[in-house]
C-alpha cells in the first residue's frame, strides 16, 4: 500500500503532461475565439480591405471594386506619407530619447532621497501617470492656450522671447510639436522612473564604494557602473517606450488634431485622416499594414530581448 | 601607489566626507524638490482652475490660489451637459468588457501557467505581439463590420472591440500571478484526488484573487480611458462615454469653458488616479516581470 502511494507521486509529473492533454485545451478555447473572432479575423478583413476602393459610398450601399494592389501603389507614390513616416520616427526618436534621459534621471535620483522626499517624488510621479491621457490633454490645452495660458504669461514675464501672451502654440509647426512632447513626455516619464529605480535598488551596487573611493564622480559611476548593472531594465523599457511612443495618437489629435496643415500628423493620425474623415478607407487599410508590419518588427526585437534577459514565457 | 596613498588620506580625514555628503544630500533634495513643482504643476492648476469664477480664470495677472473659490463649474460639469448620460454609458461598456475579459482570461492564464505543452511560448508572444498591433489596424475592419450589423452607437460594438483591447493586456498581467503560486499546491491536491476542475475553483483562484482584482483595475482603467474607439464608432451625443464628453466639452452658455473643462478632468480623472494608486506597485512588476533580474 505504501509502495502505491509513492509509485502515485512518482507518476504526477508524467501524469501532468500526458492524462491532462485536453484540459488546456479547452481552457484556452473561450480566449482563442474571442482572439480569432475580434483580432484576427478582423486583420485579415483589413488585409482585405487594403485591396479594395472601400469608400464612404461603400459604407452605405455595401459596393465597391477589388482593385489589387492599387491602393498600395497610390500609398507608396505619395510624398504625404512618407513625410508623415518621417515625423513619426523623429518624433517618436525624440519622445523617447527625452523621457529616457529625464526617467533615468529621476530613478537615479530616488535612491538618492530621503524616505519621505521619495515619497512625495513617487506620488507624484504616480499622478502624472495615472491621468487620463484625454484629460491630461484637455488640461495641456488650458495651460498653452493663447491669451489666458498660465505658460504664456510665464514665458512672458521671463522677457526672452518677448511679450508671447497671444501666441498660439497650435498653430505652429514646431510649437505645437514641443507642446505635445512635453505632454506626452509628462505622462512616459513616471513609468521609467519608477521601473528603473526598482531596477537599481534590486541591483548589485558593492562596486560603487570602491569607485568613488577612487575618485570617480557621481556622473561617471552612473554611466559607467550602474547603467551597465540595469542594462535589462534599460533595453525593456526603451523598446516598450518605442513602441509606445510610435502609437501615440490621443494627445496629438486632442492639442493639435495634427495641424496645421497636417504638419504634426504622425503615421496614426495620417491614417485617422485617410480613414475616418476623408473615407478613403481602402488605403487607410494599407497604409494601416504597412505600420503595423513596422510595428511587428519593432515588437520582435522587444520580444529577443526579453527572451534574452531570461524572461520565461 | 597614488591610489593607495588618496586611499589612507580619505581614511583619515573622516570629516570633509561627512561634510561632502551633506551637500550632496542637500542638492539632491533641492533637486527634487524642483522636480515635484514641475511635475505636479499641471495637476495643481487643473484643480485650482477648477475652482475659480470665471473672471478670476480668465484673468491677463493669473492668481496662483483661488481668491474666490467656488464649486460652481463642478455644478455646471455635472448639471449642464450630458454627463449622467455618458457616465451610464462609461459604466455599462467598461463593466461588460472588463467582466467578460477577467473570466476569460482566468481560465486562459490557468492552462498557460499550470500546464505544459507545446504551443506555450508561441502563444504569450502571439499575445504580447496582440497588445502592439497599432489602433487603426484593428478600428478599420471592425468599424466596416460593425457598420454592416448596425452595431455603431450600440453598447454591444464598443463592448466587443474592448473586450479585443483588454483581453490580450489582461492574459499578460495576470500570468505573473499565476506563476507566484507554487507547482507543490496543485501537485498535492492532485495527488489527494481533486479534478481540474475543483483545483481551479477551490486553489487556484482564492491564491491569485489580488492579481484577478488588480488585472481587473487595470482592464478597467484601459476601457474607461479609451477615446480613439469611442470616438469613431459613438456618433450619437447621446451614446458617448465620458472620455468623448471631455473631449466635446462645452456648456450651452459660454462655449469653451476652461473652467467647466478643468471641473470635467477632475471628476473624470479623479476615479482614475485612486484606482490607480491602489494597485500601482503590481502594475511595474506586471510590464516588466524579468526585466529587472539585472
Amino acid at each position: 500500500m505504501a509502495q502505491t502511494a509513492a509509485q502515485a507521486i512518482d507518476q504526477v509529473p508524467a501524469d501532468h503532461r500526458i492524462r491532462r492533454g485536453h484540459t488546456p485545451a479547452f481552457l484556452l478555447t473561450p480566449a482563442g475565439l474571442i482572439l480569432i473572432v475580434l483580432v484576427f479575423a478582423p486583420l485579415a478583413f483589413l488585409c482585405f480591405t487594403s485591396f479594395t476602393d472601400f469608400n464612404q459610398r461603400s459604407l452605405f450601399t455595401g459596393e465597391f471594386n477589388v482593385t489589387g494592389f492599387a491602393q498600395f501603389a497610390n500609398v507608396l507614390a505619395d510624398d504625404e506619407f512618407y513625410k508623415a513616416l518621417l515625423r513619426t520616427f523623429l518624433f517618436t526618436f525624440a519622445l523617447v530619447a527625452g523621457s529616457m534621459l529625464i526617467g533615468m534621471g529621476v530613478g537615479h535620483m530616488m535612491t538618492r532621497l530621503g524616505g519621505v522626499m521619495r515619497y512625495i517624488v513617487t506620488f507624484v510621479l504616480i499622478f502624472a501617470w495615472a491621468m487620463p491621457n484625454v484629460a491630461s490633454s484637455i488640461v495641456w490645452k488650458w495651460l498653452f492656450s493663447p491669451g489666458y495660458g498660465i505658460v504664456n504669461w510665464m514665458l512672458s514675464r521671463l522677457h526672452v522671447f518677448g511679450d508671447v501672451t497671444n501666441m498660439s502654440w497650435a498653430n505652429n509647426t514646431w510649437l505645437a510639436f514641443v507642446c505635445i512632447w512635453l505632454l506626452v513626455v509628462w505622462q512616459a516619464v513616471p513609468y521609467i522612473a519608477i521601473t528603473l529605480y526598482a531596477a537599481e535598488t534590486q541591483a548589485d551596487l558593492s562596486c560603487i564604494e570602491a569607485a568613488q573611493l577612487d575618485g570617480a564622480g557621481p556622473l561617471r559611476i552612473y554611466w559607467q557602473i550602474i547603467v551597465p548593472l540595469i542594462q535589462p531594465s534599460i533595453m525593456v523599457v526603451t523598446m516598450l517606450s518605442i513602441i509606445w511612443d510610435f502609437n501615440v495618437f490621443n494627445q496629438i489629435w486632442l492639442v493639435s488634431a495634427g495641424g496645421p496643415k497636417g504638419t504634426t500628423s504622425t503615421i496614426g493620425v495620417f491614417t485617422y485622416k485617410k480613414a475616418f474623415v476623408d473615407f478613403n478607407i481602402g488605403q487607410g487599410a494599407a497604409i494601416s499594414i504597412i505600420t503595423t508590419v513596422i510595428l511587428m518588427l519593432l515588437t520582435s526585437i522587444y520580444i529577443r530581448n526579453l527572451l534574452k534577459s531570461g524572461e520565461d514565457l | 601607489m597614488s591610489q593607495h596613498t588618496s586611499r589612507t588620506q580619505t581614511a583619515t580625514e573622516r570629516k570633509p566626507i561627512f561634510w561632502d555628503r551633506l551637500l550632496r544630500q542637500t542638492w539632491v533634495t533641492i533637486v527634487a524638490v524642483f522636480f515635484c513643482l514641475i511635475w505636479f504643476f499641471p495637476v495643481y492648476w487643473m484643480l485650482i482652475t477648477s475652482m475659480k469664477p470665471r473672471g478670476e480664470m480668465m484673468s491677463t495677472n493669473p492668481t496662483f490660489w483661488p481668491q474666490h473659490p467656488t464649486l460652481l463649474n463642478f455644478q455646471q460639469a455635472l448639471f449642464a451637459t450630458n454627463f449622467f448620460i455618458n457616465l451610464k454609458n462609461s459604466v455599462i461598456v467598461t463593466f461588460f468588457a472588463v467582466i467578460f475579459s477577467i473570466i476569460v482570461a482566468f481560465l486562459a492564464c490557468s492552462a498557460l501557467t499550470q500546464y505544459r505543452f507545446r504551443a506555450r511560448k508561441g502563444l504569450m508572444i502571439l499575445i504580447l505581439a496582440i497588445q502592439m498591433i497599432p489602433g487603426t489596424a484593428l478600428l478599420i475592419p471592425m468599424f466596416i463590420v460593425f457598420n454592416q450589423l448596425g452595431l455603431l452607437d450600440k453598447y454591444a460594438g464598443l463592448i466587443l472591440a474592448y473586450i479585443a483591447g483588454t483581453l490580450p493586456f489582461s492574459i499578460w498581467n495576470m500570468r505573473g500571478f499565476f506563476l507566484a503560486v507554487p507547482d507543490d499546491i496543485f501537485e498535492a491536491a492532485k495527488v489527494d484526488g481533486a479534478s481540474d476542475w475543483k483545483i481551479l475553483w477551490k486553489i487556484t483562484f482564492p491564491l491569485v484573487a489580488p492579481g484577478v482584482v488588480s488585472t481587473s483595475v487595470f482592464a478597467f482603467i484601459n476601457a474607461w480611458n479609451d477615446y480613439l474607439t469611442a470616438y469613431t464608432f459613438m456618433k450619437d451625443q447621446n451614446r458617448y462615454t465620458l472620455p468623448l464628453w471631455l473631449a466635446s466639452f462645452s456648456t450651452p452658455l459660454t462655449g469653451t469653458d476652461y473652467g467647466g473643462q478643468m471641473a470635467g478632468s477632475v471628476i473624470f480623472s479623479l476615479p482614475v488616479v485612486v484606482f490607480f494608486m491602489l494597485v500601482q506597485h503590481n502594475m511595474v512588476k506586471g510590464i516588466t516581470a524579468g526585466a529587472t533580474k539585472g
